[in-house]
């Protein structure tokens, strides 16, 4: 049986995490201290490595928890009878909706601890198997031509990675997503269109 | 973001949904199909991290001994392999 005192824990917890994903959103990782995070939730310093062993403890967290929402959601917004454009879609909506948690997990994936790389690795993964998947339905339905599904999945991650990378050049002030998503999404489909017969 | 999710496995934290997801299609195992047995007991760790590094290489074509280093580092965040060392190449 779960007691009070498990639930304040794990609520606090959350607390902790919803502030930390917050300020990460506002100024990224980098310029993000535990103490920042002890204010916004109105606790003492102390409180965060009651719940957090470690700063880098709490930024794996966060971490996981942008992961988790991306495949989450997209399991939730994609179906497996999806094809590529309805897929595509999902996938900019999801990115859309932690854009800028996205783009700083990328910016400085390499400041941050090696598992970070490992989950942002794990989710492009996730992204892969189910583009895989809404190729083949086309595929099958005579919608798109045969095409390799781990360079297709790779080219698109690559694509919105590069533009998340460099929001601020693209789509300064703005979503990068909201600017330039449908065109990132009709370039994909251009690469595996049918070529239409000529008379 | 939404502070709900559906259920994650927790040994590798990949969401599990359909019944097939779950451990011997049981929507109260703790764990996914890949990462434990039909009885929903987890698999040996070296067995779990071939199996997470098949994913990378499958779905990225990711090189196979940075997928195994990859599957080694994200599993040993999870509480279910905490201080868990693979002795996979």
């Amino acid at each position: 049986m779960v007691g009070i005192r498990d639930e304040q824990r794990a609520a606090t917890r959350q607390q902790i995490l919803r502030a930390g994903l917050e300020l990460v959103r506002q100024s990224g990782f980098g310029k993000t201290t535990t103490g920042e995070i002890a204010k916004l939730v109105g606790k003492a310093h102390g409180t965060i490595f009651v719940h957090f062993a470690t700063r880098d403890a709490l930024v794996i967290e966060i971490v996981k928890a942008i992961g988790s929402s991306l495949t989450d959601h997209l399991a939730r917004m994609s179906s497996d009878s999806f094809g590529l454009d309805q897929f595509l879609d999902a996938h900019l909506a999801v990115l859309r909706e932690a854009e800028e948690l996205h783009s700083a997990l990328l910016q400085e994936m390499s400041r941050l601890p090696a598992s970070a790389r490992a989950y942002v690795m794990a989710m492009q993964s996730g992204v892969s198997a189910r583009l895989g998947r809404a190729l083949q339905i086309d595929i099958d339905k005579g919608l798109a031509r045969p095409f390799d599904k781990v360079a297709l999945a790779n080219i698109w991650i690559a694509l919105t990675n590069h533009y998340l990378l460099n929001r601020d050049l693209f789509a300064p002030g703005e979503s990068v997503i909201v600017r330039h998503g449908a065109a990132l999404k009709s370039q994909l489909l251009a690469i595996v269109e049918k070529e239409t017969a000529h008379v | 973001m939404s502070d709900t999710h559906c259920p994650s496995c927790g040994s590798c934290g990949f969401p599990m949904e359909s019944e097939d997801d779950f451990a011997g299609g049981n929507r109260e195992a703790a764990y996914c199909s890949t990462c434990a047995d039909s009885n929903g007991h987890l698999k040996p760790f070296d067995t779990v991290v071939a199996l997470n590094a098949d994913y990378f290489v499958r779905h990225q074509g990711i090189d196979l001994s940075a997928a195994v280093e990859l599957a080694r580092t994200l599993l040993q965040t999870m509480p279910a392999w905490a201080g868990n060392q693979s002795t996979l190449q």
